[in-house]
Protein backbone atom coordinates (compact mmCIF):
# COMPACT_ATOMS: atom_id res chain seq x y z
CA UNK A 1 0.00 0.00 0.00
CA UNK A 2 1.63 3.26 -1.01
CA UNK A 3 0.32 6.70 0.95
CA UNK A 4 -2.95 7.76 -1.50
CA UNK A 5 -4.06 4.08 0.03
CA UNK A 6 -3.54 5.04 3.39
CA UNK A 7 -5.28 7.96 3.35
CA UNK A 8 -8.38 6.77 1.58
CA UNK A 9 -8.25 3.76 4.43
CA UNK A 10 -8.01 7.47 6.86
CA UNK A 11 -10.76 9.15 5.16
CA UNK A 12 -13.33 5.96 5.54
CA UNK A 13 -12.49 5.85 9.10
CA UNK A 14 -13.27 9.90 9.50
CA UNK A 15 -16.69 9.06 7.76
CA UNK A 16 -17.71 6.55 9.80
CA UNK A 17 -16.43 7.85 12.97
CA UNK A 18 -18.23 10.90 11.52
CA UNK A 19 -22.06 9.01 10.73
CA UNK A 20 -21.96 6.86 13.42
CA UNK A 21 -21.61 9.69 16.18
CA UNK A 22 -24.20 11.98 15.18
CA UNK A 23 -26.41 9.11 15.78
CA UNK A 24 -25.84 9.86 19.53
CA UNK A 25 -28.74 12.80 19.82
CA UNK A 26 -31.29 9.96 18.51
CA UNK A 27 -30.72 7.84 21.69
CA UNK A 28 -32.99 9.01 24.52
CA UNK A 29 -34.03 5.41 25.92
CA UNK A 30 -32.50 1.90 26.32
CA UNK A 31 -34.74 0.73 23.42
CA UNK A 32 -32.87 3.63 20.91
CA UNK A 33 -29.64 2.30 22.05
CA UNK A 34 -30.63 -2.02 22.00
CA UNK A 35 -32.70 -1.89 19.05
CA UNK A 36 -32.91 1.47 17.32
CA UNK A 37 -36.39 2.37 18.70
CA UNK A 38 -37.57 -0.91 17.17
CA UNK A 39 -37.74 1.30 13.55
CA UNK A 40 -35.51 -0.87 11.34
CA UNK A 41 -37.24 -1.37 8.08
CA UNK A 42 -36.87 -4.11 5.62
CA UNK A 43 -34.31 -3.07 3.17
CA UNK A 44 -32.00 -1.33 6.09
CA UNK A 45 -32.63 -4.35 8.58
CA UNK A 46 -31.53 -7.15 5.66
CA UNK A 47 -28.13 -5.07 4.98
CA UNK A 48 -27.90 -4.48 8.25
CA UNK A 49 -28.11 -8.40 8.97
CA UNK A 50 -25.86 -9.23 5.99
CA UNK A 51 -22.86 -6.71 7.10
CA UNK A 52 -23.19 -8.11 10.83
CA UNK A 53 -22.86 -11.55 9.00
CA UNK A 54 -20.20 -11.30 6.73
CA UNK A 55 -16.80 -10.54 8.02
CA UNK A 56 -13.22 -11.06 6.79
CA UNK A 57 -13.26 -14.65 8.34
CA UNK A 58 -15.23 -14.82 5.20
CA UNK A 59 -12.60 -13.30 3.09
CA UNK A 60 -9.52 -15.08 4.48
CA UNK A 61 -10.81 -18.37 6.37
CA UNK A 62 -13.38 -19.79 4.04
CA UNK A 63 -12.15 -18.55 1.38
CA UNK A 64 -9.02 -20.22 2.85
CA UNK A 65 -10.99 -23.42 2.57
CA UNK A 66 -11.93 -23.15 -0.90
CA UNK A 67 -8.50 -22.45 -2.28
CA UNK A 68 -7.53 -26.25 -0.59
CA UNK A 69 -10.71 -28.19 -0.96
CA UNK A 70 -12.75 -26.71 -3.22
CA UNK A 71 -15.67 -24.38 -4.16
CA UNK A 72 -18.34 -26.87 -1.67
CA UNK A 73 -17.33 -24.77 1.49
CA UNK A 74 -19.67 -22.02 -0.31
CA UNK A 75 -22.41 -24.41 1.39
CA UNK A 76 -21.78 -22.95 4.63
CA UNK A 77 -22.90 -19.84 3.70
CA UNK A 78 -25.60 -20.64 1.20
CA UNK A 79 -27.18 -23.11 3.61
CA UNK A 80 -27.03 -20.39 6.58
CA UNK A 81 -29.01 -18.33 4.32
CA UNK A 82 -31.36 -20.74 3.61
CA UNK A 83 -31.77 -21.23 7.46
CA UNK A 84 -32.48 -17.52 7.84
CA UNK A 85 -35.28 -18.01 5.53
CA UNK A 86 -36.70 -20.83 7.49
CA UNK A 87 -36.15 -18.62 11.04
CA UNK A 88 -37.25 -15.26 9.31
CA UNK A 89 -40.68 -16.73 8.25
CA UNK A 90 -41.56 -19.06 11.29
CA UNK A 91 -39.68 -18.67 14.36
CA UNK A 92 -38.66 -14.80 14.67
CA UNK A 93 -41.41 -13.34 13.89
CA UNK A 94 -42.96 -14.93 17.61
CA UNK A 95 -40.20 -13.40 19.71
CA UNK A 96 -40.20 -9.73 17.71
CA UNK A 97 -44.25 -10.64 19.02
CA UNK A 98 -43.28 -11.14 22.55
CA UNK A 99 -41.31 -7.40 22.09
CA UNK A 100 -37.90 -9.61 23.95
CA UNK A 101 -34.79 -8.04 23.62
CA UNK A 102 -32.58 -11.31 23.99
CA UNK A 103 -32.62 -14.84 24.27
CA UNK A 104 -32.34 -15.52 27.70
CA UNK A 105 -34.63 -13.11 28.36
CA UNK A 106 -37.00 -15.46 26.55
CA UNK A 107 -35.55 -18.14 28.50
CA UNK A 108 -36.69 -16.23 31.85
CA UNK A 109 -40.72 -15.93 30.10
CA UNK A 110 -40.80 -19.56 29.23
CA UNK A 111 -38.54 -21.40 32.00
CA UNK A 112 -37.07 -19.41 34.91
CA UNK A 113 -34.96 -16.51 35.78
CA UNK A 114 -31.90 -18.70 36.16
CA UNK A 115 -31.86 -20.17 33.09
CA UNK A 116 -31.77 -16.43 31.92
CA UNK A 117 -29.21 -15.28 33.94
CA UNK A 118 -26.96 -18.52 33.37
CA UNK A 119 -27.11 -18.05 29.51
CA UNK A 120 -26.60 -14.77 29.42
CA UNK A 121 -23.06 -14.97 30.70
CA UNK A 122 -22.14 -17.93 28.34
CA UNK A 123 -23.29 -15.38 25.84
CA UNK A 124 -21.79 -12.56 27.08
CA UNK A 125 -18.26 -14.62 27.25
CA UNK A 126 -18.66 -16.16 23.70
CA UNK A 127 -19.10 -13.19 21.89
CA UNK A 128 -16.29 -11.07 23.94
CA UNK A 129 -13.95 -14.29 23.01
CA UNK A 130 -15.02 -14.87 19.65
CA UNK A 131 -15.33 -10.90 18.52
CA UNK A 132 -11.16 -11.11 19.71
CA UNK A 133 -10.33 -14.41 17.61
CA UNK A 134 -12.46 -12.23 14.32
CA UNK A 135 -10.31 -9.60 15.52
CA UNK A 136 -7.33 -11.46 15.17
CA UNK A 137 -7.51 -13.19 11.59
CA UNK A 138 -8.32 -9.80 10.53
CA UNK A 139 -5.04 -8.04 11.86
CA UNK A 140 -3.48 -10.76 10.18
CA UNK A 141 -4.89 -11.13 6.84
CA UNK A 142 -4.59 -6.37 6.93
CA UNK A 143 -0.89 -7.12 7.78
CA UNK A 144 -0.18 -9.39 4.25
CA UNK A 145 -2.43 -7.32 2.38
CA UNK A 146 -0.78 -3.55 2.79
CA UNK A 147 2.87 -4.59 3.82
CA UNK A 148 2.09 -2.21 7.31
CA UNK A 149 3.25 -5.17 9.70
CA UNK A 150 2.55 -3.47 13.41
CA UNK A 151 -0.15 -5.87 15.07
CA UNK A 152 -1.08 -2.76 17.58
CA UNK A 153 -1.34 -0.14 14.46
CA UNK A 154 -4.44 -2.62 13.25
CA UNK A 155 -5.83 -3.75 16.02
CA UNK A 156 -6.47 0.17 16.87
CA UNK A 157 -7.55 0.81 13.45
CA UNK A 158 -9.86 -1.96 13.43
CA UNK A 159 -11.36 -1.02 16.90
CA UNK A 160 -10.63 2.29 17.81
CA UNK A 161 -13.42 4.44 15.53
CA UNK A 162 -16.33 1.09 16.09
CA UNK A 163 -16.12 1.28 19.14
CA UNK A 164 -16.50 5.02 20.59
CA UNK A 165 -19.47 4.79 17.76
CA UNK A 166 -21.50 1.95 18.89
CA UNK A 167 -20.85 3.81 22.35
CA UNK A 168 -22.30 6.79 21.80
CA UNK A 169 -25.12 6.37 19.02
CA UNK A 170 -26.01 2.31 19.99
CA UNK A 171 -28.49 0.45 17.23
CA UNK A 172 -28.72 3.75 15.75
CA UNK A 173 -25.16 3.74 14.60
CA UNK A 174 -24.93 -0.03 14.08
CA UNK A 175 -27.35 0.32 12.06
CA UNK A 176 -26.51 3.43 9.56
CA UNK A 177 -22.95 2.53 9.40
CA UNK A 178 -23.77 -0.99 8.98
CA UNK A 179 -25.85 -0.55 5.66
CA UNK A 180 -22.93 2.00 4.12
CA UNK A 181 -20.38 -0.42 5.16
CA UNK A 182 -22.15 -3.41 3.23
CA UNK A 183 -22.29 -1.42 -0.11
CA UNK A 184 -18.81 -0.72 0.03
CA UNK A 185 -17.63 -4.57 0.67
CA UNK A 186 -20.38 -5.26 -1.53
CA UNK A 187 -18.20 -2.40 -3.89
CA UNK A 188 -15.09 -3.97 -2.77
CA UNK A 189 -15.56 -7.44 -4.14
CA UNK A 190 -16.99 -6.34 -6.79
CA UNK A 191 -13.50 -4.67 -7.81
CA UNK A 192 -11.76 -8.22 -6.88
CA UNK A 193 -13.78 -10.45 -8.92
CA UNK A 194 -13.05 -9.92 -12.06
CA UNK A 195 -9.03 -8.71 -11.54
CA UNK A 196 -9.16 -12.25 -10.23
CA UNK A 197 -10.73 -14.16 -12.84
CA UNK A 198 -8.64 -12.77 -15.67
CA UNK A 199 -5.15 -13.36 -13.89
CA UNK A 200 -6.62 -17.35 -14.36
CA UNK A 201 -8.50 -16.82 -17.46
CA UNK A 202 -11.72 -16.50 -16.73
CA UNK A 203 -14.01 -19.43 -16.05
CA UNK A 204 -12.24 -21.56 -18.77
CA UNK A 205 -9.39 -21.16 -17.39
CA UNK A 206 -9.99 -21.81 -14.27
CA UNK A 207 -12.01 -25.04 -15.48
CA UNK A 208 -8.54 -26.41 -16.84
CA UNK A 209 -6.07 -25.43 -14.07
CA UNK A 210 -8.37 -26.69 -11.31
CA UNK A 211 -7.53 -30.06 -9.79
CA UNK A 212 -10.77 -32.16 -10.78
CA UNK A 213 -14.02 -31.44 -8.90
CA UNK A 214 -12.83 -28.11 -7.00
CA UNK A 215 -15.84 -26.60 -8.44
CA UNK A 216 -18.06 -29.27 -7.85
CA UNK A 217 -20.66 -28.15 -5.82
CA UNK A 218 -21.94 -31.59 -4.19
CA UNK A 219 -19.78 -34.25 -3.92
CA UNK A 220 -19.75 -37.42 -2.86
CA UNK A 221 -16.43 -37.90 -1.40
CA UNK A 222 -14.10 -35.52 0.48
CA UNK A 223 -14.46 -33.53 3.51
CA UNK A 224 -16.98 -31.05 2.19
CA UNK A 225 -19.41 -33.72 0.48
CA UNK A 226 -22.81 -34.26 0.58
CA UNK A 227 -22.88 -35.49 3.98
CA UNK A 228 -21.45 -32.12 4.83
CA UNK A 229 -23.90 -29.54 3.60
CA UNK A 230 -26.67 -31.16 5.41
CA UNK A 231 -24.96 -31.32 8.38
CA UNK A 232 -24.37 -27.50 7.90
CA UNK A 233 -27.67 -27.40 7.05
CA UNK A 234 -29.29 -28.40 10.39
CA UNK A 235 -26.23 -26.19 12.41
CA UNK A 236 -27.28 -22.88 10.02
CA UNK A 237 -31.15 -23.50 11.16
CA UNK A 238 -30.06 -23.86 14.57
CA UNK A 239 -27.51 -20.63 14.51
CA UNK A 240 -30.25 -18.34 12.89
CA UNK A 241 -32.87 -19.49 15.48
CA UNK A 242 -30.52 -18.54 18.54
CA UNK A 243 -27.85 -16.47 17.65
CA UNK A 244 -27.77 -13.09 19.47
CA UNK A 245 -25.83 -11.09 17.15
CA UNK A 246 -28.54 -11.83 14.33
CA UNK A 247 -31.60 -12.21 16.41
CA UNK A 248 -31.22 -8.32 17.68
CA UNK A 249 -31.10 -7.10 14.74
CA UNK A 250 -34.11 -8.66 13.99
CA UNK A 251 -36.30 -7.46 16.95
CA UNK A 252 -35.19 -4.27 16.26
CA UNK A 253 -37.66 -4.52 12.98
CA UNK A 254 -40.38 -1.76 12.96
CA UNK A 255 -42.85 -4.69 12.63
CA UNK A 256 -43.27 -8.43 12.84
CA UNK A 257 -43.65 -8.66 8.87
CA UNK A 258 -40.61 -6.53 8.31
CA UNK A 259 -38.49 -9.80 10.21
CA UNK A 260 -39.87 -11.76 7.34
CA UNK A 261 -38.88 -9.03 4.71
CA UNK A 262 -35.34 -8.49 6.71
CA UNK A 263 -34.71 -11.85 7.11
CA UNK A 264 -35.66 -13.22 3.68
CA UNK A 265 -34.06 -10.88 1.56
CA UNK A 266 -30.42 -10.64 4.06
CA UNK A 267 -30.46 -14.25 3.06
CA UNK A 268 -31.01 -13.56 -0.78
CA UNK A 269 -28.57 -10.88 -1.03
CA UNK A 270 -25.70 -12.66 1.15
CA UNK A 271 -25.86 -16.18 -1.27
CA UNK A 272 -24.49 -13.98 -4.86
CA UNK A 273 -22.14 -12.11 -2.79
CA UNK A 274 -20.58 -15.43 -1.37
CA UNK A 275 -19.14 -16.37 -4.94
CA UNK A 276 -17.32 -12.84 -4.82
CA UNK A 277 -15.25 -14.52 -2.22
CA UNK A 278 -14.87 -17.65 -2.73
CA UNK A 279 -13.97 -17.55 -6.61
CA UNK A 280 -11.35 -15.41 -5.77
CA UNK A 281 -10.01 -18.39 -3.53
CA UNK A 282 -9.88 -20.59 -6.31
CA UNK A 283 -8.23 -18.02 -8.45
CA UNK A 284 -5.51 -18.16 -5.57
CA UNK A 285 -5.10 -22.20 -6.07
CA UNK A 286 -4.06 -22.04 -9.61
CA UNK A 287 -1.67 -18.59 -9.03
CA UNK A 288 0.12 -19.73 -5.76
CA UNK A 289 -0.64 -23.36 -5.59
CA UNK A 290 1.82 -23.81 -2.66
CA UNK A 291 0.58 -21.59 0.26
CA UNK A 292 1.57 -23.49 3.56
CA UNK A 293 -1.08 -21.47 5.14
CA UNK A 294 -4.20 -20.87 3.02
CA UNK A 295 -5.63 -18.21 4.66
CA UNK A 296 -3.23 -15.84 3.65
CA UNK A 297 -4.39 -17.13 -0.33
CA UNK A 298 -6.94 -14.30 -0.79
CA UNK A 299 -4.80 -11.52 1.09
CA UNK A 300 -1.86 -12.46 -1.08
CA UNK A 301 -4.04 -12.65 -3.99
CA UNK A 302 -5.17 -8.80 -3.44
CA UNK A 303 -1.35 -7.60 -2.39
CA UNK A 304 -0.45 -8.57 -5.71
CA UNK A 305 -3.57 -8.30 -8.64
CA UNK A 306 -4.98 -5.29 -7.01
CA UNK A 307 -3.25 -1.68 -7.90
CA UNK A 308 -2.90 0.96 -5.67
CA UNK A 309 -5.57 3.61 -5.19
CA UNK A 310 -8.07 0.86 -6.01
CA UNK A 311 -6.27 -0.91 -3.13
CA UNK A 312 -7.46 1.79 -0.81
CA UNK A 313 -10.94 1.23 -2.01
CA UNK A 314 -10.51 -2.57 -1.66
CA UNK A 315 -9.16 -2.34 1.61
CA UNK A 316 -11.87 0.06 3.07
CA UNK A 317 -14.59 -2.83 1.51
CA UNK A 318 -12.44 -5.30 4.16
CA UNK A 319 -12.33 -2.80 7.03
CA UNK A 320 -16.26 -2.35 6.29
CA UNK A 321 -16.68 -5.98 6.36
CA UNK A 322 -15.15 -6.55 10.02
CA UNK A 323 -15.97 -3.35 11.58
CA UNK A 324 -19.99 -4.13 10.93
CA UNK A 325 -19.45 -7.54 12.84
CA UNK A 326 -18.12 -5.94 15.54
CA UNK A 327 -20.33 -3.39 15.89
CA UNK A 328 -23.18 -5.76 16.15
CA UNK A 329 -21.79 -7.93 18.38
CA UNK A 330 -20.71 -5.48 20.58
CA UNK A 331 -24.45 -3.92 21.02
CA UNK A 332 -25.45 -7.42 21.28
CA UNK A 333 -22.74 -7.98 24.26
CA UNK A 334 -23.92 -4.56 26.22
CA UNK A 335 -27.76 -5.30 25.50
CA UNK A 336 -27.50 -8.94 27.18
CA UNK A 337 -25.66 -7.57 30.24
CA UNK A 338 -27.51 -4.62 30.62
CA UNK A 339 -30.81 -5.84 30.26
CA UNK A 340 -30.23 -9.79 31.11
CA UNK A 341 -27.55 -9.04 33.98
CA UNK A 342 -27.86 -5.75 35.46
CA UNK A 343 -31.57 -5.06 35.10
CA UNK A 344 -32.33 -8.43 35.82
CA UNK A 345 -30.24 -9.01 38.35
CA UNK A 346 -28.15 -6.57 40.12
CA UNK A 347 -30.02 -3.52 40.04
CA UNK A 348 -34.01 -4.04 39.68
CA UNK A 349 -34.69 -0.44 40.52
CA UNK A 350 -32.50 0.86 38.17
CA UNK A 351 -34.10 3.85 36.05
CA UNK A 352 -33.77 3.38 32.31
CA UNK A 353 -30.69 6.23 32.47
CA UNK A 354 -28.88 3.64 34.83
CA UNK A 355 -29.30 0.95 32.26
CA UNK A 356 -28.37 3.25 29.11
CA UNK A 357 -25.25 4.13 31.04
CA UNK A 358 -24.12 0.87 31.87
CA UNK A 359 -25.16 -0.39 28.55
CA UNK A 360 -22.19 2.09 27.03
CA UNK A 361 -19.91 1.37 29.69
CA UNK A 362 -20.49 -2.46 28.88
CA UNK A 363 -19.71 -1.93 25.28
CA UNK A 364 -16.01 -0.20 26.38
CA UNK A 365 -15.01 -2.97 28.42
CA UNK A 366 -16.38 -5.45 25.76
CA UNK A 367 -14.24 -3.78 23.34
CA UNK A 368 -11.41 -3.67 25.38
CA UNK A 369 -11.52 -7.59 26.17
CA UNK A 370 -12.25 -7.58 22.37
CA UNK A 371 -8.80 -6.12 21.92
CA UNK A 372 -6.79 -8.06 25.05
CA UNK A 373 -8.38 -11.47 23.22
CA UNK A 374 -7.16 -10.84 20.37
CA UNK A 375 -3.12 -10.14 21.84
CA UNK A 376 -3.77 -13.84 23.85
CA UNK A 377 -5.05 -15.55 20.40
CA UNK A 378 -1.10 -16.66 19.18
CA UNK A 379 -0.36 -16.96 23.18
CA UNK A 380 -3.37 -19.54 23.87
CA UNK A 381 -2.70 -21.32 20.24
CA UNK A 382 -4.75 -25.12 20.27
CA UNK A 383 -6.78 -23.84 23.33
CA UNK A 384 -8.29 -21.24 20.86
CA UNK A 385 -9.81 -23.74 18.85
CA UNK A 386 -11.31 -26.12 22.12
CA UNK A 387 -12.77 -22.87 23.09
CA UNK A 388 -14.83 -22.67 20.41
CA UNK A 389 -15.96 -25.92 20.14
CA UNK A 390 -16.97 -26.31 23.21
CA UNK A 391 -19.06 -22.83 22.72
CA UNK A 392 -20.65 -24.10 19.30
CA UNK A 393 -21.14 -27.60 21.17
CA UNK A 394 -23.43 -25.54 23.55
CA UNK A 395 -25.65 -24.10 20.76
CA UNK A 396 -27.61 -27.02 19.92
CA UNK A 397 -29.22 -28.06 23.26
CA UNK A 398 -30.08 -24.13 23.59
CA UNK A 399 -31.83 -24.16 20.41
CA UNK A 400 -33.67 -28.07 21.59
CA UNK A 401 -35.15 -26.33 24.95
CA UNK A 402 -35.97 -22.53 23.67
CA UNK A 403 -37.40 -23.46 19.93
CA UNK A 404 -37.60 -26.89 19.91
CA UNK A 405 -39.57 -27.32 23.16
CA UNK A 406 -39.65 -23.76 24.11
CA UNK A 407 -42.10 -23.03 21.40
CA UNK A 408 -43.99 -26.63 20.76
CA UNK A 409 -44.53 -28.85 24.13
CA UNK A 410 -45.66 -26.57 27.34
CA UNK A 411 -45.51 -29.81 29.53
CA UNK A 412 -41.22 -29.19 29.43
CA UNK A 413 -40.57 -26.95 32.53
CA UNK A 414 -37.58 -25.72 33.81
CA UNK A 415 -35.49 -28.70 35.84
CA UNK A 416 -36.08 -30.10 32.44
CA UNK A 417 -34.84 -27.47 30.04
CA UNK A 418 -31.61 -26.64 32.81
CA UNK A 419 -30.88 -30.60 32.67
CA UNK A 420 -31.19 -31.32 28.96
CA UNK A 421 -28.94 -28.25 28.71
CA UNK A 422 -26.53 -29.46 31.11
CA UNK A 423 -26.16 -33.15 29.93
CA UNK A 424 -26.68 -32.38 26.07
CA UNK A 425 -23.36 -29.93 26.35
CA UNK A 426 -21.56 -32.78 28.53
CA UNK A 427 -22.44 -35.55 26.28
CA UNK A 428 -20.96 -33.17 23.53
CA UNK A 429 -17.75 -32.43 24.97
CA UNK A 430 -17.36 -35.87 25.73
CA UNK A 431 -17.95 -37.15 22.71
CA UNK A 432 -15.48 -34.24 21.06
CA UNK A 433 -12.71 -34.48 23.35
CA UNK A 434 -12.79 -38.20 24.64
CA UNK A 435 -13.74 -39.99 21.39
CA UNK A 436 -12.15 -37.46 19.00
CA UNK A 437 -15.38 -37.45 17.18
CA UNK A 438 -15.70 -35.57 14.10
CA UNK A 439 -17.77 -32.46 15.16
CA UNK A 440 -20.90 -33.15 12.88
CA UNK A 441 -21.66 -36.49 14.90
CA UNK A 442 -21.21 -34.28 18.28
CA UNK A 443 -23.44 -32.21 17.20
CA UNK A 444 -26.25 -34.61 16.25
CA UNK A 445 -25.28 -36.77 19.95
CA UNK A 446 -25.91 -33.62 21.89
CA UNK A 447 -28.83 -32.65 20.02
CA UNK A 448 -30.39 -36.20 21.09
CA UNK A 449 -29.21 -36.12 24.22
CA UNK A 450 -31.15 -32.58 25.07
CA UNK A 451 -34.17 -33.91 22.94
CA UNK A 452 -34.27 -37.50 25.37
CA UNK A 453 -33.45 -35.88 28.89
CA UNK A 454 -35.10 -32.95 28.75
CA UNK A 455 -38.82 -34.50 28.47
CA UNK A 456 -38.33 -37.65 30.69
CA UNK A 457 -37.17 -35.03 33.38
CA UNK A 458 -40.06 -32.31 33.00
CA UNK A 459 -42.40 -35.57 33.09
CA UNK A 460 -40.75 -36.45 36.39
CA UNK A 461 -41.11 -32.88 38.21
CA UNK A 462 -44.07 -30.94 38.56
CA UNK A 463 -46.11 -28.82 35.32
CA UNK A 464 -45.47 -24.96 35.18
CA UNK A 465 -48.14 -23.49 33.50
CA UNK A 466 -48.59 -19.59 33.86
CA UNK A 467 -49.69 -16.67 32.14
CA UNK A 468 -46.28 -15.85 30.92
CA UNK A 469 -46.30 -19.53 28.76
CA UNK A 470 -49.33 -18.92 27.61
CA UNK A 471 -48.36 -15.06 25.75
CA UNK A 472 -46.01 -17.49 24.48
CA UNK A 473 -48.58 -19.60 23.06
CA UNK A 474 -50.58 -16.66 21.81
CA UNK A 475 -47.78 -15.02 19.98
CA UNK A 476 -47.37 -17.97 18.21
CA UNK A 477 -50.53 -16.73 15.94
CA UNK A 478 -50.70 -12.88 16.49
CA UNK A 479 -49.75 -10.10 18.59
CA UNK A 480 -52.30 -7.07 19.90
CA UNK A 481 -49.76 -4.71 18.22
CA UNK A 482 -50.20 -6.18 14.73
CA UNK A 483 -53.90 -5.79 15.33
CA UNK A 484 -53.72 -2.08 16.36
CA UNK A 485 -51.04 -1.44 13.45
CA UNK A 486 -53.91 -3.24 11.27
CA UNK A 487 -50.71 -4.89 9.77
CA UNK A 488 -50.97 -8.53 10.65
CA UNK A 489 -48.43 -11.43 9.41
CA UNK A 490 -49.78 -14.58 9.50
CA UNK A 491 -46.84 -17.27 9.81
CA UNK A 492 -49.01 -19.90 8.00
CA UNK A 493 -51.07 -18.14 4.98
CA UNK A 494 -54.71 -17.72 4.69
CA UNK A 495 -54.88 -16.33 1.41
CA UNK A 496 -54.26 -18.33 -1.65
CA UNK A 497 -51.16 -16.28 -2.88
CA UNK A 498 -49.64 -17.09 0.56
CA UNK A 499 -50.22 -20.45 -0.03
CA UNK A 500 -48.46 -20.93 -3.40
CA UNK A 501 -45.99 -19.12 -2.30
CA UNK A 502 -45.29 -21.58 0.66
CA UNK A 503 -45.83 -24.24 -1.64
CA UNK A 504 -43.39 -23.40 -4.23
CA UNK A 505 -40.88 -22.27 -0.92
CA UNK A 506 -41.37 -25.99 0.04
CA UNK A 507 -41.03 -27.50 -3.39
CA UNK A 508 -37.34 -25.91 -4.02
CA UNK A 509 -36.61 -27.26 -0.51
CA UNK A 510 -37.73 -30.53 -1.97
CA UNK A 511 -35.38 -30.35 -5.14
CA UNK A 512 -32.42 -29.22 -3.15
CA UNK A 513 -32.77 -32.29 -0.88
CA UNK A 514 -32.92 -34.13 -3.71
CA UNK A 515 -29.69 -33.10 -5.18
CA UNK A 516 -27.69 -33.00 -2.19
CA UNK A 517 -28.67 -36.45 -1.92
CA UNK A 518 -28.28 -36.99 -5.89
CA UNK A 519 -24.35 -36.48 -4.50
CA UNK A 520 -24.11 -39.57 -2.49
CA UNK A 521 -24.32 -42.16 -6.11
CA UNK A 522 -21.61 -39.15 -7.51
CA UNK A 523 -24.50 -38.21 -9.75
CA UNK A 524 -23.29 -35.53 -12.52
CA UNK A 525 -26.37 -33.28 -12.14
CA UNK A 526 -26.63 -33.05 -8.41
CA UNK A 527 -24.91 -29.63 -8.44
CA UNK A 528 -27.44 -27.95 -10.95
CA UNK A 529 -30.23 -29.63 -8.83
CA UNK A 530 -29.38 -28.35 -5.88
CA UNK A 531 -28.51 -24.48 -6.61
CA UNK A 532 -31.89 -25.03 -8.61
CA UNK A 533 -33.75 -26.28 -5.69
CA UNK A 534 -32.08 -23.09 -3.59
CA UNK A 535 -33.09 -20.46 -6.22
CA UNK A 536 -36.70 -21.69 -6.00
CA UNK A 537 -36.61 -22.09 -2.63
CA UNK A 538 -35.68 -18.09 -2.24
CA UNK A 539 -38.65 -17.37 -5.05
CA UNK A 540 -40.64 -18.85 -2.69
CA UNK A 541 -39.90 -17.61 0.37
CA UNK A 542 -39.82 -13.74 -0.94
CA UNK A 543 -43.38 -14.02 -1.95
CA UNK A 544 -44.08 -15.21 1.29
CA UNK A 545 -42.50 -12.73 3.09
CA UNK A 546 -44.75 -10.19 1.00
CA UNK A 547 -48.32 -12.08 1.10
CA UNK A 548 -50.35 -13.17 3.91
CA UNK B 1 -11.42 -10.25 -26.23
CA UNK B 2 -12.51 -13.32 -24.34
CA UNK B 3 -16.09 -12.48 -22.75
CA UNK B 4 -16.72 -14.46 -19.99
CA UNK B 5 -20.46 -14.48 -19.17
CA UNK B 6 -20.05 -16.63 -15.83
CA UNK B 7 -18.68 -14.27 -14.41
CA UNK B 8 -19.74 -10.97 -15.56
CA UNK B 9 -23.88 -12.48 -14.71
CA UNK B 10 -22.25 -13.22 -10.86
CA UNK B 11 -21.13 -9.83 -11.21
CA UNK B 12 -24.02 -7.74 -12.86
CA UNK B 13 -25.91 -9.43 -10.18
CA UNK B 14 -24.09 -8.09 -7.02
CA UNK B 15 -23.78 -4.60 -8.61
CA UNK B 16 -27.73 -4.27 -9.01
CA UNK B 17 -27.79 -5.66 -5.15
CA UNK B 18 -25.25 -2.97 -4.89
CA UNK B 19 -27.29 0.18 -6.36
CA UNK B 20 -30.80 -1.31 -4.85
CA UNK B 21 -29.18 -1.19 -1.54
CA UNK B 22 -27.98 2.09 -1.78
CA UNK B 23 -31.52 4.01 -3.31
CA UNK B 24 -34.02 2.39 -0.92
CA UNK B 25 -32.04 2.47 2.12
CA UNK B 26 -31.37 6.03 1.39
CA UNK B 27 -34.88 6.56 0.83
CA UNK B 28 -35.97 4.77 4.48
CA UNK B 29 -33.41 6.75 6.14
CA UNK B 30 -34.82 10.00 4.89
CA UNK B 31 -38.29 8.74 5.64
CA UNK B 32 -36.83 8.03 9.46
CA UNK B 33 -34.97 11.05 9.64
CA UNK B 34 -38.22 13.37 8.50
CA UNK B 35 -40.38 11.41 11.12
CA UNK B 36 -38.42 12.23 14.01
CA UNK B 37 -38.09 15.73 13.00
CA UNK B 38 -41.89 16.09 12.92
CA UNK B 39 -41.74 14.09 16.52
CA UNK B 40 -39.16 16.83 17.51
CA UNK B 41 -41.34 19.66 16.89
CA UNK B 42 -44.42 18.27 18.27
CA UNK B 43 -42.48 17.84 21.74
CA UNK B 44 -41.32 21.14 21.40
CA UNK B 45 -44.59 23.27 20.59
Amino acid sequence: MITIDYIIVFVFLIGMFYVGSIFYKWVGSSDDFYLAGRQLTPFILAAVLAATNVNLYSFVGQAGIAYKEGIQIIWQTWTGNMAMVISGLFVIPIFRRLRIRTIPEFLEKRYSKGVRTFVAFIWILRLTFWLGVVLYTAVIAAQTISGLTSFTAWVLIFSVVVIIYTILGGMWSVAFTDVIQFVLMLGGALILLPLAMSAVGWFPGMQANLPEGALTLVKETGTYNWKFILAIFLLGIEWACVDQGLLQRAFGAESTRSVAKGLVLAGIITTPFALLWNLPGLAARILYPDLANADSAVPILIANLIPNIVLGLVVVGLLSSQLSTISGNLNGVATIFASDVYENVINRKATDKDVLKIARIITLLTGIGMVLFAYLVPILGGAVNAYLTIIAIMDMPLFVISIIYGLLWKRVNWQGAVTGYILGAISGIIGQFLFKMDFNVTTFITAGTTLIVTPIISLLTREESNEKIEAIWKARIISDEEIVNNNVYNIFPKTISGKLSLAVFLLGLIIFLVGVFMGSSGSSIASVIAVTGMVIYFIGGLFRAYTN
Amino acid sequence: MYFDWITWSIWLVGFIIMIIWILVPAREFRRLLQKRRSEQSELNK
